[in-house]
């Protein structure tokens, strides 16, 4: 697994209202962004929110059920939910209503009569204060005016005709029964009578329906449910009673299932919303080709097989284009194995886009994150569910765990897959049916009978039932592993349509089957599992299962690496650690497979998606390594010390990405930051030079231009720039000088013709070995690439941020310090104690060196001069003159002749171990010479650049030449030094700071 | 309780073997070959894993496959190692005609290698083998060859060359894929589920492989020691365990 993500991490529990939105199954729109203090934005008019008490009847003769509770005003959408949450419950859109009236009832009595497009009344009394429900009553208005106003009252109409609901109830008689019962041929028949209603249907309309309708008792379903929706809405408006609940739980008809699933679990509510964003979703995608098509190809033919509808283009028609809609509308799910099931299970019942839909809020909202990448959700659920049935089935649990069988091997299909491949289709459609009315927690209350466990305890249990479950359970208590684990289920469910109570005297027990009997106990003994159980179990075991993730992840990245070059795997493990920060921090884009137009051949092997990062999110990587990538400032402020730390930015950050990113892709993966540390961090001193040299090298050629050379000078200020002493800088600066003394030596001699030409910007100016030669004079320099950059970069983990508190004698703030935990705490002691030591005088702040080598201002002697006397004059001249000064370009190139410049050379007085290298490098140098010599005749002029500015008289001696030029040099670099200089520290601050680093070097 | 598990009354061996691979390579057709002799040519996709158990017949000893026959689709991959924890045998399986199944192949027995049960039998199995020997009876009953008699009834000038072009599906030749298992030590096979060759091999050249007495020494022993046998390593805990299993057995950085 090659993808990176921190998503897990990110995850956030829903708050109080995301969790009401959650309950109601209204589709949740992304949360405005807040505004610039903070806060969320004030709603606009008549979309603001409001809860009120209420207490809803239906005005409907003979029927005296009222039910307290909770009105929502949620636009656009109205909720209510009894005081016990489960008993009555509707989510109506407000376009639905048609009028509202204040009823003239009696006095203190303040009740609203809602009239939906239907014609069926709700009626809700507010149980608050006047104003209270005033209040309401204004937002209800103003919600219901801006609804009008765009227009959604008129899509209700042409909507309810795709509803299945709207055929059955409008009839004046409901269609005749002997026509239901027989299946197939309804619609057509029905199409042709009545043109205008193209309600929408599953595959089942044409291929028949599972399960024998004679026995699934059709007819009557029907009816109850006409009758149902007849007084209690239908589709939208459907208002949820106890009666309800119970008619989902013996099986929904057929015919109405469809739409009744995407009713219960809300998806009609999204396809309401987005008219023909299924289409549009795939004319747009038409004919794209990614691995998740490829994934959802293979196995299109693998899905329900069996049944009729998948063994024709038809069938498997529908079930590609639906899957494929939901990995375009979801690209970083995709596509899932068991996704196929559930499509082509929920095909059956509905048309394309109710499935694509309904598959949306399975996946988005019902169980969320089964079917990622990652499939956290389930693994979660399975810990869960384990969990639960160590609480509820102790027994179960503990032989389980003695003879060492996993639940999971068996419960994890059950769960991907709604039960559907599992057991008998016609019993787990309506296990479906419970699950999409009463939610997840169908699945563990279902999970749980199986096994079926002995509770004998429970008096309720009849003698029989208790038996029998005893029995299943003693078979439990005498498995041994996985295996007969696996059987001993799978041999349960097969037998589900079996009576189950065989021996029963009483023909009506033995008409039970083991089906009702495992519904029976699932919902009634496993009642005490409710969604805020599973709610708290998940939140208990999600960071032990997003470790265990994240680990894994962890461990398969670094195993899938093409090459761990020279680390060991735990340096490699340190590399991923800060990987995976930086990801956490800073996310990259969406791991992508290439496009498929970029492969070569359409049989290519298809990369696999990985994690690549970008530049942004490399800054934030670097930081936790090279100590310059980070700024670092020592905070004192009289109460405490701390680091605070900040992603450094610089230009040099920036060429080393594009330097790692060998494969010109404008990211890096896992494998191209292990390639690139290790193509630094093992160098000794000539590789270091040559490694920094070819990073300032764009174009490879083995020069650096001049331009390059001025850039490298700035990487290094860049590296040294929390340096104490000016041991670098000095360093830095001689060493410019000598490079532009040196690469202009080494240019060709200017044509006499074209005096005023000049350097074009790749012009090739410096090469490797000359660069080599320049460094190695100075030893400050020479010590840095020796060891300090290679050891610049360390795989280890960044000491902590927070320093324990300076122990002084104001203690007070010191001893607070212990109680603080969140970060946000963190951030706001420091402000305060910042504050309060700016107050006292006491506030400091002090960059970290990020080499730390020079501890104190003394400076290492330069290295004498390479160059003698005579060419020092020249080259210093010809680098430091303005290009307009016409007379010096002449008498620069007469000195300048190559000839003179190799015969003017001396052996440099380095010490004797150095002198043998420099020798050589001073031989390539004068290859090279001769080699742009000859390329180059024309005369060349370099470009202008900062330095130039620094003027220089020409007739000054040697020795005043050096210091002035040094000083020019000096002076750009305190310019580019105040430039980045964030910190604007003070002299002072800096003088302290010197000071206090000396004293007591943190850490 | 241990020696209920793998000594049970009949004096069979118990082995635990997995299939591992990318998705639809045919592993499950493969099992479904070697435990019932059959072959569907629609099998569905194995959500989460299969368990299926199989005799096998060795000279003097019959040996019990427990097979646990896992998804392909990589994201169940950090699934696997509930799978293949204590097992003896994997056999790997990739598709001939698909040369990025073998990559993903290669994968697994490189994880295999260094998470599994140490003693671990590997072979690797090149599946639809059937799909590029040149049929001579056009091969049997499936929708596809259906398919390629329509196509050359259309375009009979194709007809002749049908040899070469089964040949031609061939992404994976055969010395690759055998050099390849030489070199990381497995077992090599090539088979199809679909004829039937090569299934049953796999299975007994396991077998041969397996330490049997190891596996009967360590069950006689009472509980068994974690990699020996059909032991279980010790206080695992059921449900998901991504790697809590290997990091006790190994050290904690076995990546
Ligand atoms: N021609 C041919 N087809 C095969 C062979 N083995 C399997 N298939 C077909 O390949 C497809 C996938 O087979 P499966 O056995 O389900 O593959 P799998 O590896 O178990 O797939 P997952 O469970 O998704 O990991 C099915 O359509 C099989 O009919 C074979 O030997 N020859
Ligand atoms: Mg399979």
């Amino acid at each position: 697994m090659a993808t990176i993500s921190a998503h897990l991490r990110n995850f956030k529990e829903p708050d109080r209202e995301e969790q009401t939105i959650l309950f109601f199954s209204i589709p949740s729109e992304p949360k405005p962004p807040l505004t610039k203090d903070g806060k969320p934005p004030l709603p606009r008019e008549g979309e603001e929110r409001m809860e009120i008490n209420a207490v809803l009847s239906l005005g409907v003769q003979g029927e005296e059920d009222a039910y307290a509770g909770k009105l929502y005003l949620l636009p656009p959408y109205l909720a209510f939910a009894s005081v016990d949450r489960r008993s009555v419950r509707f989510t109506i859109p407000l376009c639905t209503i048609r009028r509202v009236e204040r009823l003239n009832a009696r006095a203190g009595v303040y009740a609203l009569s809602l009239s939906l497009w239907h014609g069926m009344k709700i009626i809700v009394q507010l149980t608050t204060l006047r104003p209270t429900a005033d209040l309401f009553s204004a937002l209800l208005r103003d919600a219901l005016k801006l609804e009008l106003q765009v227009g959604r009252m008129r899509a209700v109409k042409a909507f309810s005709k795709t509803c299945y609901s709207e055929v059955l109830l409008s009839g004046s008689s409901p269609v005749a029964e002997g026509e239901r019962e027989d299946g197939s041929l309804i619609n057509s028949e029905k199409a042709g009578e009545d043109g205008q209603l193209s309600y929408h249907g599953g595959l089942g309309l044409r291929f028949k329906f599972p399960g024998d309708p004679k026995k699934l008792r059709e007819a009557s379903k029907t009816k109850l449910w006409t009758n149902y929706l007849k007084t209690r809405g239908r589709h939208l408006t459907l208002l949820r009673y106890p009666q309800c609940t119970r008619l989902v739980q013996v099986g929904l008809p057929n015919r109405l299932r469809g739409e009744m699933w995407e009713t219960l679990s809300g998806s009609i509510f999204l396809r309401f919303d987005s008219p023909g964003l299924y289409e549009k979703l795939l004319e747009d995608n038409k004919g794209r080709v990614n691995t998740s098509t490829e994934e959802i190809e293979k196995d299109l033919h693998r899905s329900l097989p069996e049944y009729a509808a998948y063994q024709s283009e038809e069938g498997i028609g529908a079930l590609r284009r639906v899957l494929q809609a939901f990995s375009f509308k979801n690209p970083d799910t995709g596509y899932c194995q068991a996704m196929n099931i559930l499509a082509a299970a929920i095909l059956i019942y509905m048309s394309e886009e109710q499935a694509f839909w309904l598959l949306e809020v399975i996946c988005d909202r019902l169980l969320p994150g089964y079917y990622s990448t990652s499939m956290h959700g389930t693994l979660l659920d399975q810990r869960v569910f384990e969990s639960l049935v160590t609480r509820c089935l102790p027994m179960i649990h503990d032989h389980f765990t003695e003879v060492d069988v996993q639940l999971s091997v068996a419960s994890l299909p059950w769960f991907l897959s709604l039960f559907i491949n599992s057991m008998p289709m016609v019993f787990a459609f309506r296990i479906v049916d419970c699950f999409f009315c009463m939610g997840p927690k169908v699945l563990f209350q279902v999970g749980y009978v199986l096994p079926p466990d002995e509770i004998p305890q429970r008096p309720y249990v009849s003698l029989q039932l208790r038996s029998i479950l005893k029995i299943n359970g003693e078979k439990l208590l005498q498995i041994q592993d996985d295996g007969q684990f696996i059987h001993l289920m799978r041999d349960y469910f097969s037998s589900l349509g079996e009576s189950a109570h065989p021996d029963s005297s009483d023909p009506r027990a033995r008409a039970i089957t083991r089906f009702q009997e495992l519904l029976l106990v699932s919902f009634r003994e496993f009642a005490i599992i409710t969604d805020d159980t599973i709610t708290s179990e998940r939140r208990k075991f999600r960071s032990e299962v997003v470790t265990s993730i994240e680990s894994f992840s962890k461990r398969s990245a670094i195993r899938n690496l093409r090459s761990l070059e020279r680390f060991t795997k735990e340096q490699v493990g340190f590399i991923y650690d800060a990987l995976f920060k930086a990801v956490c921090v800073e996310p990259p884009p969406q791991p992508v497979a290439p496009p498929p137009s970029l492969l070569a051949t359409k049989d290519a092997p298809e990369e696999r998606p990985e994690t690549r990062i970008e530049l942004k999110t490399f800054r934030v990587f670097l930081s936790e390594i090279a100590t310059w990538a980070r700024d670092e400032k020592i905070v004192v402020n009289g109460f405490q010390r701390r680091v605070d730390r900040e992603v450094a930015e610089h230009e040099f950050i920036d060429r080393l990405f594009f330097f790692w990113d060998s494969s010109f892709r404008g990211s890096l993966s896992l494998q191209d930051l292990v390639t690139g540390l290790d193509g630094v961090m093992f160098n000794g001193l000539m590789e270091s030079i040559e490694w920094f040299f070819n990073l300032h090298d764009k174009n490879k050629d083995g020069y650096l231009t001049k331009d390059e050379v001025l850039t490298l000078s700035e990487s290094l200020l860049f590296i040294f720039r929390f340096e104490i002493g000016d041991a670098y800088l000095g360093a830095i600066s001689r060493f410019m000088s000598n490079a532009f003394e040196y690469g202009d030596a080494l240019l060709p001699p200017a044509a006499e013709d074209f005096p005023e030409t000049q350097i074009e910007s790749n012009q090739p100016y410096l090469n490797l070995a000359t660069f080599r030669m320049v460094i190695l004079a100075e030893e400050a320099l020479e010590t840095f690439f020796e060891t300090d950059l290679s050891a610049s970069f360390r795989l280890e983990p960044v000491p902590l941020m927070d320093l324990p508190p300076a122990i002084s004698s104001n203690g007070l703030l010191g001893g607070l310090w212990s109680s603080i935990t969140s970060d946000d705490n963190k951030k706001l002691f420091h402000k305060f104690s910042d504050e309060l030591g700016r107050a006292v005088g006491r506030h400091q702040v002090i960059h970290k060196p990020s080499i730390g080598r020079f501890t104190n201002i003394e400076e290492p002697r330069p290295r004498e001069s390479l160059l003698t006397p005579a060419m020092r004059r020249s080259a210093s001249r010809s680098s430091l003159t303005s290009p307009s000064d016409t007379d010096v370009p002449k008498s620069s190139s007469s000195l300048l002749a190559p000839t003179s410049t190799v015969e003017g050379m001396t052996p440099p007085p380095v010490p004797q171990k150095r002198q043998d290298r420099d020798m050589e490098s001073i031989a390539e140098s004068f290859g090279a010479l001769s080699m742009v010599q000859a390329a180059n005749a024309a005369l060349m002029e370099r470009t202008p650049f900062a330095i130039d500015d620094a003027k220089d008289d020409e007739d000054d001696s040697d020795l005043d030449s050096e210091v002035a030029e040094d000083d020019g040099v000096l002076d750009e670099v305190d310019a580019f030094l105040e430039a980045h200089d964030t910190s604007g520290l003070s002299d002072a601050d800096k003088a302290l700071a010197k000071d206090l680093v000396n004293a007591e070097p943190v850490e | 309780m241990a020696e209920a598990a793998s000594g049970s009354a009949d004096k069979s061996v118990q082995v635990k073997l997995v299939l591992l691979g990318e998705a639809a390579v045919g592993k499950s057709s493969v099992v479904l070959r070697f435990v019932a002799n059959e072959f569907q040519a629609n099998k569905e996709p194995t959500i989460g894993a299969a368990f299926l158990t199989q005799k096998c017949r060795l000279e003097d000893r019959v040996l019990r496959y427990e097979i646990w026959d896992t998804a392909g689709q990589e994201r169940f991959h950090s699934l696997a190692p509930m799978y293949y924890r204590n097992a003896q045998a994997a056999v790997v399986v990739y598709d001939i005609t698909k040369a990025a199944s073998l990559e993903k192949a290669k994968t697994w027995v490189k994880e295999l290698q260094r998470q599994a049960n140490p003693n671990i039998v590997i072979a690797l199995a090149g599946n639809k083998l059937d799909l590029v020997q040149p049929s001579p009876s056009a091969s049997g009953g499936s929708a596809e060859s259906e398919d390629e008699a329509d196509d050359a009834t259309a375009t009979p000038g194709e007809e002749p060359s049908s040899g070469e072009a089964a040949e031609s599906l061939r992404q994976v030749p055969r010395e690759e894929a055998q050099a390849y298992a030489q070199e990381a030590g497995l077992l090599f096979f090539e088979t199809s589920a679909k004829t039937g060759e090569g299934v049953v091999e796999v299975f007994t050249e396991i077998a041969k492989r397996i330490p049997i007495e190891h596996i009967l020494a360590s069950s006689r022993g009472g509980a068994g020691r974690p990699g020996a046998g059909s032991g279980r390593t010790d206080g695992a805990q059921g449900g998901v365990n991504l790697q809590e299993n290997q990091a006790k057995g190994k050290d904690a950085c076995n990546c």
